[in-house]
C-alpha cells in the first residue's frame, strides 16, 4: 500500500513584482511502506515546498496529496498524527534539556507523560544521546542537536518520516549514526522521504529517487533504472544529463 | 476559554523556558526589586533635600538706597525676634512647620533700580526690594508700599522672593494688629468673614489618579519580552515549523502562549507593585508623599492586584497579536512601540481627573480598565452593570486579539518568511474559498463593531424632548448596514461561503414548529425573569422614564412601522450577525455549548441595557440553541421576531392582554398563574421539539459538525 501519495501537486507564490512563481508544478509520486524515497534536486527546485505541502504546513494551490489515506488539506491534524517531520535547519528550544524537549513533543502528539518518558528513554538509548540528554539544548554541538531533532521527529513512532537534509553539516560519526538509524526505521516498515544534496548518500540509501528541477519531476526510478535510462553511471551525471535533456540550465549545488 | 490538555502542556513548557531565561528574570525580578527602590529612594531624597535646603539657605537681598538697606535689615531683625519668640517651647515636629528666619541674609545696596534688576537677572543676587513709602503706625489712612523683584525662571530667586514676601506679610499683620489695638477695635473689624473649605478626597487621591497608568506601564513591561520571545522568537530560532507540524491546533498553541505571557505580566506587575509599596512603606517615604495629599493606599493593594488581572489579560493578548506578525525579534520590537503609544492615549485620557467611567468610556479598550481601577482606588461606587460592561468588553477585545494572533501565527507567509509575502495573505487571488469564517475574523469583526455600535446607540440616545421614533428609525438604518451588509462584504472578499456562514439553508419543519412555540411563549418567561430580577436589583428611574417616552412615541406610529422597527429589523439583523456570522466562526474552535453561550453573552452585551443583560443572554442561549439544532437561521429569526413583536404589541396596547385579565400597566408584577403555566408548557414543548431534532449522521457530516473519522 502506498503510504504517501502526491497527485499533480502544485504551489504558486506571488512574486515581489506582482507576478506568480510556480515553485512546485504538478508533482506526482508515491512512496510505499518500508521504502526510502529520495527527493533530489538543486536549490530552489521545490523540494522543501513539496515537503511542507505533504506535512500540511502549506496549502497546495492545486492537486492533492495524502498520507496514510488522509488528505493533507482536508485533515491536516490526522496527517500530522502519522507523520514525523524533520525540517531543514530546524532549531531546538535552547532552555530545555534534550529529554524535556522529547517529552514535550511526545505530549503534543497526545502521548501521556509516562509513555512519552519511556519512549524518550528508548530513543536516547538508541541514538546514543545518553551523555547529553540532560544538558540544555543551547549547549549541544551540531551533531548532538541533529540527533535530538531526529528523536523529536520520531517521538510518537509515526509510520511516515519526512527528512529534509538530515545530515547537513554533520561530521562523519554523527552522519553514520543517523544514516544507520534511518535504514533501521525503513527495515521496520516505515515510509521515508529523504531530501538531500549529498548524491552519494542518496545512492546508497534510497530505494527510489525522484529528480526535481524547477518544480517538476524530471526523472524517477531506482538507481539501476535511472542508469539505464540515461546511460550514465553516477547519480550526479545522471542528474546533469536529465537536466540537459530538459534544455534548461541551472547550477547544481 | 476551555482549557485543553495540550494547552496546559504548552503552558508548562513555555513557562519553564521563560523562567529559565536570564533576561526575563532580570526584567521581572532584579529590576523591580533592586532598581525601583534605588530610583525611588534617590529621586525622593533629591527632591526633598533640595526643597529643604532652599528653605534654610541664606540669600542676598538687593536694595537701592541706604535708607532701604537699614529698613530691611531692621525688619529682618524684628521678624527674627518675633519668630524665635513664637517658636519657644514648640516640639521638634512643630518646629519643622515654622518659617525659617531670614537672620543671616545679606542686604546689599545697588546704585540704581536698573543695576538691581540686572543683578537679579545675572543671578548675582536672588531678590530685590524697593521701599516706595513707609506709613507711620498711627495714621490708619496711609499705606506702606513695597515692591519685590525676582526671576520667575530661577527656583532660588522664587524661593527667596516667597520667603521675603512672607516676612513682609508677617510685618503687615503685626502693624494691622497694632493699629486695631490703638483704636480699641477687635480683630474681626478687618476680617468680617471667615471662609474655609473642607477637602473630602480620600488620602489616596493623588496616587489613585496616577497609579492605574503606572500599572499599565508595569504590565506592558512585563508582557513585552515574553510575548515577543514566544512568537517572533520561535520563528527567529527556527523552532516554529517543528511546532506547527504537531497535531495541535494553532489556537491551542496561541492560547497556551498567551496564558504564559499573562502569568509573567501579572507576576512582574505584582513584584513591581510589592517593591514600590515596600520601598515607600519601609523607607519611611509614606509621610513625605502624604504631605502632598495622600500616601500609598496599602489597604487597597488587594484591589489593585485584582484590577491587574484584566489589564494583564488584555495587554498580553494585544502584545501576542502584534508580535505574531513579526518574523524577528527586532521586527516585533518595531511593531510593539507604536502599539504601546496607542495604548497609552486612551489610558492617559482615562487618568485625567475629570474623566469618569460613563458613556463611551465604558467600552473604550484600556481606557475603561484604567478608569475602573482609578474609580476603585478613589472609592467611587461602581454599579454592577458597569463592572460587567468593563469586564465583558475587555474579555471580548482580549479574545479577539488572541484569535487574531492565532490566525496570524499560523499564516503561511508568517511561518515561512522565505516562501511568501503578505501579498499572498491579503491579495484576494490567493485566498482559498472556505465554508465558514475563521474564528479570528468573526471575533475581530464583532469586537470592532462593539464600540462602534455603542457609539451609534449613545449618539442616538433620545433626550427628554427628542423624537424617540426618529431614534428607532435611525437604529433600523444602521443595524442592517453594520450587522448584515458589512459582514456580508467581508465574507465576499474573503471568499467565505455566505449561505453556510449565515446558516441560510432551509430549516426542518420541526425546527420551524419549535421556533413558533417558543416565539409565542418566550415573552412570558422573559417577563417573569425580569420581575424576579427586579426583586433583587431595582430598575433605575431614568430607565423607566426613557421607556415611557419610547412607548408614547410608538403609540403614535402605525402598527406596521412599529413591527418593522422593533421586530423585523432586529430579528433579521441580530440573528444574521450573532447566530449566523459569529456562531459559524466560533464553530471552528469550540464545541456546541461554548458556541451558544459565547454568542449569547456577546448578544447580551451588545444591548448595552445592562439591567437586561441576564434576560437577553438567556434569550441568546435559547435562540442559539434553536439555530444550532435546526442548522438554519430562519427558525431563530422567527422566534426572535415573535418575541420582540409580542412584547412591543403588549407594551403599546395593554388592552390586548386585559382581555385575558392581565394588568400589564403595573410593570413589576407577576402574570396570572394560568398564563405562566400555559406559557411555560408551550415553551417547554417547543424546547422538547428542538431537542428531538436529531440530525442524521450524514447530514451532520455534510455540515462539518462532527469529524469524519
Amino acid at each position: 500500500m502506498d503510504m504517501v501519495i502526491a497527485e499533480n501537486l502544485g504551489k504558486v507564490f506571488p512574486t515581489a513584482e506582482g507576478g506568480e512563481k510556480r515553485a512546485v508544478d504538478g508533482l506526482s509520486f508515491a512512496v510505499g511502506a518500508g521504502q526510502i524515497y529520495g527527493l533530489l534536486g538543486p536549490n530552489g527546485a521545490g523540494k522543501t515546498t513539496t515537503l511542507r505541502m505533504l506535512s500540511g504546513l502549506m496549502a497546495p494551490t492545486f492537486g492533492r496529496a495524502s498520507l496514510a489515506g488522509y488528505d493533507v488539506t482536508e485533515e491536516p491534524s490526522q496527517v500530522q498524527r502519522v507523520l514525523g517531520f524533520l525540517t531543514a535547519n530546524t532549531g531546538l528550544y535552547q532552555r530545555l534539556t534534550g529529554r524535556e524537549l522529547l517529552v514535550y513533543f511526545g505530549e503534543l502528539h497526545g502521548m501521556d507523560r509516562s509513555t512519552a518518558l519511556a519512549r524518550a528513554d528508548h530513543l536516547i538509548d538508541w541514538l546514543g544521546m545518553a551523555e547529553f540528554a540532560e544538558l540544555r539544548c543551547g549547549t549541544h554541538s551540531t551533531g548532538q542537536k541533529q540527533r535530538v531533532n531526529i528523536a523529536r521527529a520520531l517521538i510518537a513512532d509515526p509510520p511516515i518520516l519526512i527528512m529534509d537534509e538530515p545530515t547537513l553539516g554533520l561530521d562523519v560519526l554523527s552522519n553514520r549514526i543517523i544514516l544507520e538509524f534511518i535504514r533501521r526505521e525503513r527495515d521496520e516498515g516505515k515510509s521515508i522521504i529523504l531530501s538531500t544534496h549529498y548524491l552519494d548518500e542518496a545512492e546508497s540509501m534510497c530505494d527510489k529517487m525522484g529528480l526535481l528541477h524547477a518544480g517538476r519531476l524530471v526523472a524517477e526510478g531506482d538507481l539501476v533504472s535511472l542508469q539505464k535510462h540515461t546511460g550514465e553511471h553516477h547519480l550526479s551525471d545522471i542528474f546533469l544529463s536529465v537536466i540537459d535533456a530538459e534544455k534548461t540550465t541551472g547550477a547544481f549545488a | 476559554m476551555f482549557l485543553r490538555r495540550r494547552m496546559i502542556t504548552i503552558y508548562k513548557k513555555e513557562l519553564t523556558e521563560v523562567l529559565r531565561d536570564r533576561r526575563t528574570l532580570i526584567a521581572m525580578i532584579v529590576v523591580p526589586i533592586a532598581l525601583y527602590p534605588l530610583l525611588m529612594l534617590g529621586s525622593i531624597q533629591a527632591v526633598t533635600t533640595q526643597g529643604a535646603s532652599l528653605e534654610v539657605e541664606d540669600f542676598i537681598i538687593g536694595v537701592i538706597s541706604e535708607r532701604d538697606q537699614r529698613y530691611v535689615g531692621w525688619q529682618i531683625m524684628r521678624d527674627t525676634e518675633f519668630l524665635e519668640r513664637q517658636q519657644n517651647g514648640s516640639s521638634e515636629k512643630e518646629l519643622k512647620q515654622f518659617p525659617k528666619p531670614l537672620k543671616n541674609w545679606k542686604v546689599s545696596q545697588f546704585l540704581s533700580e536698573k543695576r538691581l534688576r540686572q543683578a537679579i537677572q545675572d543671578r548675582v543676587i536672588q531678590v530685590g526690594v524697593v521701599i516706595e513709602e513707609v506709613a507711620p503706625l498711627d495714621d490708619p489712612s496711609r499705606q506702606s508700599r513695597i515692591v519685590l523683584f525676582s526671576d520667575r525662571e530661577e527656583i532660588r530667586s522664587v524661593t527667596a522672593m516667597q520667603r521675603l514676601r512672607s516676612m513682609f506679610v508677617r510685618m503687615e499683620e503685626r502693624t494691622r494688629d497694632e493699629r486695631l489695638r490703638l483704636k480699641g477695635l477687635p480683630e474681626t473689624f478687618v476680617t468680617p468673614f471667615e471662609i474655609s473649605s473642607v477637602n473630602l478626597a480620600a488620602p489616596s487621591s493623588v496616587l489613585g489618579q496616577i497609579l492605574p497608568l503606572i500599572l499599565i506601564l508595569m504590565t506592558i513591561t512585563g508582557a513585552i519580552y515574553p510575548a515577543i520571545d514566544l512568537t517572533a522568537g520561535e520563528r527567529e530560532r527556527n523552532t516554529l515549523e517543528s511546532l506547527m507540524v504537531t497535531p495541535v491546533p494553532v489556537l491551542d498553541i496561541i492560547v497556551g502562549k498567551f496564558l504564559v505571557v499573562t502569568t509573567v505580566a501579572i507576576m512582574g506587575a505584582t513584584l513591581n507593585l510589592g517593591s514600590v509599596t515596600a520601598t515607600v512603606w519601609f523607607g519611611g517615604f509614606n509621610e513625605i508623599i502624604a504631605d502632598e495629599g495622600g500616601g500609598v493606599p496599602i489597604g487597597k493593594m488587594g484591589v489593585i492586584l485584582l484590577c491587574l488581572i484584566p489589564f494583564a489579560v488584555l495587554m498580553s493578548a494585544i502584545m501576542i497579536a502584534v508580535s505574531s506578525y513579526a518574523r524577528t525579534f527586532k521586527e516585533a520590537q518595531n511593531y510593539v512601540t507604536p502599539v504601546i503609544l496607542a495604548v497609552l492615549i486612551p489610558g492617559g485620557i482615562a487618568a485625567l481627573p475629570t474623566t469618569r467611567l460613563e458613556g463611551v468610556m465604558l467600552v473604550v479598550p484600556v481606557g475603561n480598565m484604567v478608569l475602573f481601577a482609578k474609580e476603585m482606588l478613589l472609592g467611587v461606587p461602581i454599579p454592577w452593570w458597569q463592572t460587567a460592561t468593563v469586564l465583558l468588553s475587555t474579555t471580548l477585545y482580549a479574545s479577539a486579539a488572541v484569535a487574531v494572533a492565532a490566525t496570524v501565527f499560523g499564516q503561511e507567509s508568517v511561518v515561512f518568511a522565505d516562501a511568501a509575502s503578505w501579498k499572498s495573505t491579503l491579495s484576494r487571488k490567493f485566498i482559498k474559498p472556505t465554508k465558514r469564517p475563521a474564528v479570528s475574523l468573526a471575533l475581530l469583526l464583532v469586537a470592532l463593531l462593539f464600540p462602534v455600535w455603542f457609539f451609534v446607540q449613545t449618539a442616538m440616545q433620545p433626550g427628554p424632548d427628542e423624537d424617540a421614533a426618529a431614534v428607532l428609525r435611525g437604529t433600523s438604518t444602521w443595524m442592517p448596514l453594520l450587522f448584515v451588509v458589512l459582514p456580508y462584504l467581508i465574507l465576499l472578499y474573503a471568499k467565505v461561503d455566505r449561505k453556510e456562514s449565515f446558516q441560510l439553508g432551509s430549516p426542518p419543519l420541526g425546527g420551524m414548529l419549535a421556533a413558533l412555540l417558543i416565539g409565542v411563549s418566550s415573552w412570558v418567561i422573559a417577563h417573569e425573569f425580569s420581575v424576579l430580577q427586579s426583586m433583587v436589583i431595582a430598575v433605575p428611574e431614568e430607565l423607566k422614564g426613557s421607556n415611557e417616552r419610547l412607548v408614547e412615541a410608538l403609540r403614535a406610529l402605525p402598527i406596521w412601522q412599529v413591527l418593522i422597527v422593533l421586530a423585523v429589523v432586529p430579528a433579521f439583523c441580530e440573528e444574521l450577525l450573532f447566530r449566523g456570522f459569529l456562531m459559524s466562526g466560533l464553530k471552528g474552535a469550540a464545541g456546541k455549548w461554548t458556541c451558544i453561550i459565547t454568542s449569547a453573552l456577546v448578544f447580551g452585551v451588545f444591548h448595552f441595557m445592562f439591567i437586561k443583560l441576564p434576560v437577553t443572554a438567556f434569550l441568546g442561549v435559547v435562540l442559539g440553541y434553536i439555530c444550532w439544532q435546526s442548522r438554519s437561521i430562519w427558525p431563530s429569526m422567527l422566534t426572535h421576531f415573535l418575541h420582540n413583536g409580542l412584547l412591543a404589541m403588549i407594551a403599546i396596547h395593554p388592552k390586548l392582554l386585559a382581555v385575558v385579565g392581565v394588568d400589564v400597566e403595573a410593570e413589576a408584577t407577576h402574570l396570572p398563574i394560568y398564563i405562566i403555566v400555559v406559557g411555560v408548557m408551550v415553551f417547554a414543548l417547543g424546547i422538547t421539539i428542538a431537542i428531538l431534532l436529531k440530525r442524521s449522521k450524514a447530514s451532520a457530516l455534510r455540515h462539518g459538525l462532527i469529524p469524519s473519522t
